[in-house]
């Protein structure tokens, strides 16, 4: 009787411990995960940080201006220019200035190069 | 025998007991540590502090500053720094025409010194490496070589706003702006930005308005060169809100550079300076008087002679030697008028007049370079009539923009702020200052003022601009300087429900040939005004109207821009 229990309790305990390793070890390697999937979140932050800097820098306003002035053949908006909702009816030209012509490759660019 | 029967039974029995002991020791034992590994492992004890969570926060980012529409003005970037230890190197030539090979800027004969020399344990190769530059180097794989992290504060914009958003150094703590702001006065502020969560900050908002601030940094740029000033600035309030949408003080400096020597001139003047602002005060007297009722807009003054006060005489720089109105004591900014309408008021009332609207106190905002008001040292009957046209009194341009903003956004006192605030927030922190209708009267003048006065260029048809002009000459030796003038434009539109208001202010301009000999603020801070406010109106979403009368103009202009194209 007690041989049998006995038994049962060493296989139990092989048993146990072969699951409490494999679990630890599943742990381990998730840990592991964990780890590195959070040195590569603090990582993309500060890849993010980065290029947002160099958004900024490179969108900053000061270059814009010289860019725009250098390649666009636009004025500064006056307040003339600006319609109210209300007349924007008689405010629009019976035909188009321009016609965007669709076969181009850039129908925007053709557009504003038509109106310089 | 029966005795030792006895005693045998008793040595069985003591055997059981001891054995009976034995367990119930066990089991206590047990027991215990089975509780106290219930006690560890379900309870979560708070007074136990997690190292890695202490050292965290020790190292707590600094927030990025960003603009009302979210632009970063400021950030921190990862960088590493390149050192070298000369007693693992075993190779000098090699190590020396390696890095430099990788590092071109580093002068080959000087490293070599610096690795050779007895003694040396450390030498820095390169502070502030970029990640391609520290894997270049890294990757030579030459023993002693390593690196390590360190965080860098750039500011992308460039020279935009450096003022204002301050700069730190180099062990990134802030010693300008907001940004010493930011560890100072705003450090509860700060530390409710950090999310411990996730470990990061969220970025710290400033009121500015990069579009903006473009637009003012880069006409009155134009300005100092055009009118050959040695230098200039000029703000953007929100006068509903009291938030600063723009502040340029010229010339700036570039915060990234590491030479934060700055000059004098370098200095903000909108902020770290007080001026003699002239006759732009002439609309704080104004405001007094029509506030205390000693005047109306009907009311008239006798312009025809000089001041008399003592020994000093008072006399009119637009001399027109008749009785004027109030309206035209404005428009001609006659000085007679005006000192006329302070003395009517009382010395006693017009200091607390000063005191009430904020120009006898140091102007309080989030910057840290802040003056104090420089005050005459007895408030005399003379002293009175002069600080009624802004002589004898010198405050922040800043402060001068914020008192008249106060005055005619309806009468409310809003404090200045550079952190973006809402509507909500503004009409919680404002108390009245004067009466509605008050204000109501000085938004008229002002806009008199444009349509008919001293401030006639400032009229950007549409936007409804309204102003007064402020020609001071400057103190040197402490006597006027007839020539040197600081000119001054302080105004605000759309007039009918004042939003925005803007100062613009140039030192020593000069006269040219396009201003017909002029040198005072309408040919020059005036047009500079105009123009900032043609170029932000539309960014700043202000609907344009026309009167018959602008419809006329434009047709005009249009006629002429016909004619002459």
């Amino acid at each position: 009787m007690f041989k049998f229990f006995n038994g049962c309790l060493v296989v139990a305990v092989l048993v146990s411990g072969f699951f409490i390793y494999s679990l630890e070890h599943s742990t381990r390697a998730l840990e592991r995960q964990i780890a590195h999937e959070k040195k590569t979140i603090s990582q993309e932050r500060e890849a993010i940080k980065l290029l947002n800097a160099e958004w900024s820098s490179l969108t900053r306003p000061e270059r814009l201006q010289k860019l725009a002035e250098e390649q666009l053949k636009l004025q500064p908006m006056v307040a003339s220019q600006v319609v109210a909702e209300a007349d924007l009816a008689a405010a629009v030209p019976d035909a188009a200035l321009v016609k965007p012509s669709l076969d181009a490759a850039d129908p925007i660019a053709a557009i504003l190069e038509q109106m310089q | 025998m029966g005795q030792s029967e006895i005693s045998h039974a008793d040595g069985k029995l003591k055997g059981q007991n001891r054995i009976r002991l034995l367990g119930i020791m066990f089991s206590v034992m047990f027991i215990a540590i089975a509780a106290q590994l219930g006690n560890l492992t379900l309870r979560k004890s708070g007074e136990v502090v997690n190292p890695e969570v202490a050292a965290h926060e020790a190292a707590r980012p600094r927030p990025d500053i960003v603009d009302r529409n979210g632009v970063v003005m400021a950030t921190d970037i990862a960088v590493a720094s390149l050192f070298a230890d000369p007693r693992k190197i075993s190779d000098f030539d090699e190590a020396v025409e390696l890095i430099t090979a990788t590092l071109p800027e580093l002068d080959a004969k000087t490293l070599r010194e610096k690795l050779t020399a007895p003694g040396r344990a450390f030498v820095w190769l390169k502070r502030q490496a970029s990640p391609e530059e520290r894997d270049a180097v890294y990757n030579l794989g030459i023993p002693g070589v390593g690196y390590v992290n360190e965080r860098k504060r750039v500011y992308p914009l460039g020279r935009l706003a450096a003022h204002a958003i301050g700069y730190v150094d180099v062990d990134t703590k802030g010693i300008a702006g907001i940004e010493k702001f930011l560890d100072d006065q705003g450090a509860l502020y700060t530390a409710s930005l950090s999310e411990p969560a996730t470990q990061t900050t969220a970025p710290a908002q400033v009121s500015l308005d990069m579009r903006v601030q473009q637009a003012v940094t880069d006409e009155v740029a134009k300005a100092i060169v055009k009118f050959k000033a040695k230098s200039g600035g000029g703000i953007i309030l929100n006068t509903q809100t009291g938030e600063v949408l723009a502040l340029a003080s010229l010339p700036d400096y570039n915060p990234n550079s590491n030479d934060k020597r700055l000059t004098s001139d370098q200095q903000n003047k909108m902020t770290s300076g007080v001026y003699e602002l002239g006759s732009v005060i002439k609309a704080v007297t104004f405001a007094m008087a029509l506030d205390a009722g000693t005047a109306t807009l009907t009311s008239s003054y006798d312009a025809r002679f000089p001041l008399v006060i003592g020994s000093a005489r008072i006399s009119d720089f637009h001399a027109e030697r008749r009785v004027l109105t109030v309206p035209e004591v404005f428009t001609y900014s006659s000085n007679i008028g005006t000192a006329k309408m302070a003395l009517q008021v009382g010395v006693e009332g017009h200091v607390a007049f000063l005191k009430r609207v904020g120009l006898l106190d140091r102007l309080v905002t989030e910057l840290p370079e802040s003056a104090k008001p420089l005050l005459p040292k007895h408030w005399s009957k003379l002293a009175s009539a002069t600080a009624a046209f802004g002589q004898g009194f010198a405050v922040q341009p800043l402060q001068g923009v914020s008192v008249v903003a106060n005055l005619i956004n309806g009468g409310m006192a809003v404090p200045t702020t550079f952190m973006k605030r809402s509507n909500e927030e503004a009409s919680i922190l404002s108390t009245r200052l004067i009466r509605p209708e008050t204000s109501l009267a000085m938004q008229k003048l002002f806009r008199l003022n444009v349509t008919e006065g001293t401030a006639s260029k400032a009229d950007v048809i549409g936007y409804r601009v309204g102003g007064k002009t402020g020609t001071a000459e400057k103190v040197i030796g402490g006597r006027y300087s007839p020539n040197k003038n600081l000119t001054t434009f302080i105004g605000a539109f759309p007039m009918d429900n004042p939003k925005y208001a803007i100062l613009v202010m140039l030192d020593e301009p000069q006269a040219s040939p396009e201003t017909y000999g002029f040198a005072t603020a309408g040919w020059n801070a005036v047009p500079t005004a105009a123009k900032i406010i043609e170029r932000i109106a539309p960014l700043l979403g202000v609907t344009p109207v026309f009167t018959e009368e602008d419809k006329a103009k434009l047709e005009k202009l249009a006629k002429n821009a016909k004619k002459e194209g």
